[in-house]
């Protein structure tokens, strides 16, 4: 399988072209764009009922997901993530796992394996969501999020990442959530909870949080007549 | 203070490097993220002319970040999807619209002025902002959509809706755009700001507040 992500940052789009019949590609709901018309298409939840209710219910991600499968070589699929913005693409190794923020998975080949995991009681101050999906395996990985996504690399002296603008991390990395400053900080700078990230590994962070669009748009919303 | 802009033109990301000791003031709201050596501090820089910014459109209080042993990075993003210039401090300075402003060197004195009170209507807000400086510095300004810098050399007439910034050496007036206040309102231009002199004017290519206009509408009622 070869693949690339055409487009980036502001609209990526994944173009998948499959080498031998067989292969395969895990898509999250209603991300296809287009694919050869032999390509078959299978809907299933992944891991299971269980599995598939934790993924939806805890990790943000549907409920449902798609497998493409080749059936010739030289077929493509292509893909595309909802928000407007980037998609990344990772050739995990085998080596670390990948956390990715609930929401920001969109693909990953089936040697691949997505799980739950509770992001635990910091997660839920964060922002980050309390849970995270951690991918593991050896395959590609595309994940996407609202804006363009910008690469970290961390060493031994940490980074710090506002809790809006993570996507995610590579395994290897610890993380606390904190505040910046003081106490004055924490309510007046208007940059609420950060993650402090150390270790060793990469961390992606967006370059727009959907939030901040949401809030821009607030006072534009029509006014409910009173009745 | 080196400043990278990654990520143009709508998902513009700046990257600030800081020498130890080095220090970058950002509008409150948009730290992405730094190196842990890098200090926070918000400040108001006194209750009136913080309470003058909240008037300018801005927020209340300002945050300094400053590297502490060791080369620092900050990563400061713009809050709507679009571009971000990096504009060199000049002796007579800038005038920024209030919502343009993202970061500055310290040494930028970045002042609330009234921009005439037909700005009331333009939706460009009252105020606008005026960047000074006395030693060489940086600005980071950020528009909405792409940023384009036009030359003006005589007159240009600009959309208030469209201004990021501009030289101060400019003369401006804000105004009508047609012969009558009645066909500027039809024409849906609104109000324009009039220049005169020669300078740089940095216009962003959507317009914030139709943007808002045309989605906005389309969402559920509030209560």
């Amino acid at each position: 399988m070869r693949y690339e992500v055409r487009q980036k940052p502001d609209y990526g789009l994944v173009r998948v072209m499959f080498d031998a019949p067989g292969e395969q590609l895990l898509v999250e709901s209603s991300a296809m764009v287009a694919r050869d018309t032999a390509v078959t298409m299978k809907t299933q939840m992944t891991g299971g009922l269980f599995d598939a209710a934790k993924r939806k219910l805890l990790g943000g991600e549907s409920l449902f997901q798609n497998t493409f499968t080749a059936t010739a070589p030289g077929q493509t699929l292509w893909v595309a993530p909802a928000p407007e913005g980037d998609v990344q693409e990772l050739h995990c190794d085998g080596s670390t796992p990948v956390f990715l923020q609930s929401g920001a998975f969109l693909a990953c080949a089936p040697s691949v394996q997505l799980d739950t995991k509770w992001g635990g009681a910091k997660g839920f101050f964060s922002g980050a969501g309390l849970f995270l999906l951690r991918a593991a395996g050896v395959g590609p990985l595309f994940f996407s999020c609202y804006g363009g996504i910008h690469p970290v690399d961390v060493g031994p002296a940490g980074y710090i990442v506002d809790t809006n603008h993570i996507v995610g991390w590579t395994g290897g990395l610890e993380y606390r959530v904190t505040k910046l400053g003081g106490l004055k900080s924490l309510f007046l700078s208007g940059e609420g909870l950060v993650c402090e990230f150390r270790g060793q590994g990469r961390v992606w962070v967006s370059t727009r949080n959907p939030s901040s669009l949401a809030a821009f748009l607030q006072p534009f919303r029509p006014v409910k007549p009173r009745s | 203070m080196q400043i990278n802009v990654l990520h143009r033109p709508a998902q513009a990301l700046a990257q600030v490097w800081l020498q130890p000791g080095e220090a970058i003031v950002a509008e409150s709201g948009a730290l992405v993220g730094m190196t842990p050596n890098v200090q926070m501090q918000t400040q108001s820089g006194g209750v009136m002319s913080g309470l003058k910014r909240m008037f300018g459109g801005e927020s209340f209080f300002r945050n300094t970040f400053t590297a502490q042993q060791g080369n620092g990075e900050v990563l400061l993003a713009h809050a709507l999807p679009g571009d971000m210039a990096v504009l060199e401090m000049t002796p007579e300075g800038y005038f920024l619209q209030s919502s343009a402003f993202i970061a500055s060197s310290p040494g930028v004195n970045i002042d609330t002025k009234l921009g005439g009170f037909r700005g009331f209507f333009s939706g460009a807000g009252v105020f606008v902002l005026k960047a000074t400086t006395q030693s060489p510095g940086q600005l980071l300004v950020g528009g909405f959509g792409g940023l384009q810098e036009l030359v003006c050399d005589g007159n240009l007439v600009i959309d208030t809706g469209h201004l990021v910034a501009w030289d101060a050496t400019l003369q401006y007036q804000v105004g009508k755009s047609g012969a009558g206040w009645i066909a500027s309102f039809l024409s849906g231009e609104g109000l324009v700001c009039h220049f005169q002199g020669r300078g740089r004017i940095w216009v962003q290519t959507r317009n914030p507040v139709e943007y808002g206009r045309a989605v906005g509408s389309q969402l559920p009622p509030r209560e």
